[in-house]
């Protein structure tokens, strides 16, 4: 009883509770900065959807052969394209692919038959937002690597 | 709908008290958490502290719509949330934001059923679509970001019209969905 009462008059539970507070105040702060510091991704991670073109050349290495368009489980791409005397494959017209139903299952990039560049790849870029929904049907020219992204990386 | 909304023309005064207003507005989105399916997981995630959505003003996740500037609706929309979704946020005060995350509030996912909404914007007005299944904890915050770019933009004393409209496709009642 009596010990109860110092205990109270010390504050001893209080300063129990605050030396472990002080205890973890030293260690660096677990917060990743997001804007600022960008995470590095997991490989294989799987991003909103891109062509590619050659790299040392820039041609197209898309050959319109609308596997990808048959592979997607929501039908979100369509595209097409047209033949040019003198040309191999197919000059690609339209690529329009619906990103608001997509679920980057990959399925698209897996079934792409182009060698030795990939024509459709899963990019690392993640950082979507639209403030539309017509926005989020993207067009052949956004669809290109490398086309930017709005990113808020300083 | 106030006493000074949407009454005044361009002045040093309304000009600066909107952009006041705004700054106040977009620092401080208090967002009540309509977490539906596994997109809650990330926005939780989002609320921890490592990706910490409190360094945007944000932390303070509302259990009650009264509170909240922001719904953040995670998830699948079933039809049968749908109404109880268009109530919650009947019930939030103005000014009040939208932002649907994730490839099924965003248009349906790859539910086209019955059962499911074709997206959360045929029952509230989006400001903001954030695309990913599930987003990542950044392309929520991104999202938040675009929100705060957007409500810096908007006016409330001005009867100037705002200069991004809100959502991209007109709300329809519940009622008058076929």
């Amino acid at each position: 009883m009596f010990k109860d009462f110092l205990r109270s008059i010390f504050l001893v539970d209080l300063a129990k509770g605050l030396w472990l507070t002080l205890k973890y105040t030293p260690q660096p702060a677990f917060t990743f900065q997001y804007p600022s510091e960008r995470r590095q991704v997991a490989p294989r991670f799987r991003g909103v959807l891109r062509l590619q073109v050659e790299p040392a050349t820039g041609a197209q290495t898309c050959i319109v052969c609308d596997q990808c368009a048959k592979a997607c489980p929501d039908e979100l791409i369509s595209l097409g394209g047209h033949r040019e005397a003198g040309l191999k494959i197919k000059v690609l017209d339209y690529f329009d692919f619906n990103l608001s139903r997509c679920s980057f299952c990959g399925l698209c990039s897996e079934v792409c038959p182009t060698k030795p560049v990939k024509a459709l790849i899963m990019s690392e870029e993640y950082e979507l937002g639209t403030y539309s929904r017509e926005a989020q049907i993207m067009r052949v020219d956004e669809m290109y690597d490398g086309v930017p992204i709005e990113h808020y990386t300083h | 709908m106030g006493l000074i909304d949407h009454r005044f023309g361009d002045n040093i005064i309304t000009t600066n008290l909107d952009s006041v207003l705004a700054w106040a507005r977009k620092n401080s989105l208090w967002p009540m958490g309509f977490g539906l399916a596994c997109c809650a997981i990330e926005m939780i995630a989002a609320g921890g502290s490592r990706f910490d959505i409190a360094r945007f003003g944000s932390e303070v996740f509302r259990a009650s719509p009264r509170q909240a500037d922001l719904m953040i609706v995670a998830g699948t929309v079933t039809k049968k949330m749908a109404p109880v979704l268009r109530r919650l946020y009947d019930q939030m005060p103005e000014p009040k934001w939208v932002i649907s995350m994730g490839s099924c509030s965003n248009a349906g996912g790859p539910f086209p059923t019955y059962s499911v909404l074709q997206g959360v914007d045929k029952v509230v007005p989006v400001d903001v679509y954030v695309s990913g299944c599930p987003p990542r904890p950044e392309a929520l915050l991104y999202g938040i970001m675009r929100l705060q770019d957007k409500i810096q933009k908007e006016n409330t004393t001005l009867r100037r019209e705002r200069a991004i409209h809100l959502g991209g496709t007109e709300p329809i009642l519940i009622e008058d969905r076929g």
